[in-house]
């Protein structure tokens, strides 16, 4: 019998060491069946967590820290999710010894580990200072819990799903996306009936850039409001956030996306403490509801604007 | 070689991967559907095994399973849960019944 490692570590040995979700799409018969088994995948997951959600709480609770030697398992059920970045270390691990031939995202995963908390909680001065050395150093810019002595209420928190906002009068659903792709994926997360905090990106279709596409497409909102003395200093808060970026990142899965704050929000009754466009959500691999997981968000020191939002790759 | 999963010595999807090997596509489009195809089935048979144990047995088999001992995940499931190997063969079965099908309809889509 032919095992299926065997066969999966045959069709490695030409990998390069990163899959992304966002790959050329050049081959329909690929597209039609990720697309395929992604939603089955997605089922399964919701499934699985429906039903077993104390059991699996706990043991992402209790044995995160252990992720980094439980990939082909524990992980799955921590990261709820396939993504090829999982697999392909454990492959190259069977065809190639060395140890730094690993998946750098699985090294951010254990770095990380080592320094969070068991449970999601705001981060202790100690931790985030841990925290952004490590970002810092495997993503190559400066990521900074405080910033021009401004900083959110945490930063390590649950991520909710929010909806696409309206860049510009007029805009919606059947104007939102750039390919029937998008529409595809993120149709379904409808629009906000009200607009993002800063109103909308621009005036008028015309004057939307890409920078304004990508400003929404990457959003996230995060709890501007508690932030100290927010009311004393509301206009400075105000400036201070608007569009400012903040690198997001998912500790299960070692996926990272550089968003900018385009909305406030959750309220506090929420149980969340911040919420990701439907394209963030999707990248970092998290949801809503009882599966909702959480994040670390820092911001990025980017003086010059040279980092571009969208998903971050370790260096 | 450690194996994979507690699991992979009895299910064989190479039948699959072969068939997505003949398949036009890239090296990296294949492997991430094999990776796809990995995922679903670790979250069939996970769901199948919760499914069969009450909580606290839950949570040992958890335990297990994150420390990644195959031998006593097998010790404990053969005590727990009758004819749990069958089972899991049966669940990966369906799946892999399902997959084929999805592969064949794509075929007959795209011609």
């Amino acid at each position: 019998m032919i095992l299926a490692g065997a066969v999966q570590a045959k069709n490695t040995k030409n990998a390069t060491t990163r899959i992304s979700l966002d790959l050329p799409m050049t081959q329909s018969h690929y597209k039609n069946l990720r697309d395929r088994w992604r939603a089955r995948q997605q089922n399964l997951q919701r499934k699985l967590w429906s039903k077993h959600k104390e059991s699996l709480d706990w043991v992402s609770n209790n044995y995160r820290q252990l992720v980094a030697g439980s990939l082909g398992s524990l992980m799955l059920l921590t990261g709820q999710t396939a993504s090829p970045s999982i697999f392909l270390p454990q492959a190259k691990a069977q065809s190639e010894s060395a140890v730094q031939k690993i998946d750098k995202e699985i090294f951010l995963i254990s770095d990380l580990a080592s320094v969070l908390p068991k449970n999601v909680r705001s981060l202790n001065t100690d931790e985030e200072l841990g925290v952004s050395e490590i970002l810092t150093r495997v993503f190559g810019f400066k990521t900074t819990p405080e910033l021009d002595n401004k900083r959110l209420n945490r930063n390590y928190g649950f991520i909710g799903a929010e909806q696409h906002l309206a860049r510009y009068p007029g805009d919606t659903l059947s104007t939102h996306f750039d390919s029937e792709d998008d529409a595809k994926f993120y149709w379904q997360s409808g629009m906000a009936p009200g607009l993002g905090a800063w109103g909308y990106f621009v005036s008028s279709s015309n004057s939307l850039s890409q920078l304004d596409k990508d400003r929404e497409k990457y959003y996230i909102a995060v709890q501007t409001f508690l932030s100290k003395d927010f009311n004393k200093r509301f206009s400075e808060y105000r400036d201070f956030y608007k569009y400012r970026k903040m690198l997001v990142v998912n500790p299960n899965n070692g996926r990272a996306i550089v968003a900018d704050i385009a909305d406030a929000g959750p309220g506090e009754s929420t149980g969340k403490h911040l919420g990701g466009s439907p394209e963030v959500m999707y990248y970092l691999e998290r949801f809503d509801g009882s599966l909702k997981g959480p994040v670390i968000y820092f911001f990025v020191d980017d003086p010059n604007d040279n980092i571009p939002l969208g998903p971050a790759i370790p260096k | 070689m450690k194996k994979k999963y507690f699991y992979t010595h009895i299910i064989d999807t190479s039948a699959i991967s072969l068939e997505l090997g003949n398949m036009d596509m890239t090296s990296k489009e294949r492997i991430h559907l094999i990776s796809l195809m990995d995922s679903n089935l670790h979250h069939e048979i996970l769901d199948l095994i919760l499914s069969e144990l009450n909580p606290i047995d839950k949570k040992t088999f958890l335990h297990h399973l994150a420390s990644e001992n195959h031998d006593k995940i097998w010790k404990f499931l053969n005590q727990k849960v009758g004819n749990i190997e069958e089972k899991i063969k049966k669940t990966a079965e369906d799946l892999k019944k399902e997959l084929h099908k999805d592969i064949k309809e794509i075929g007959i889509k795209d011609k």
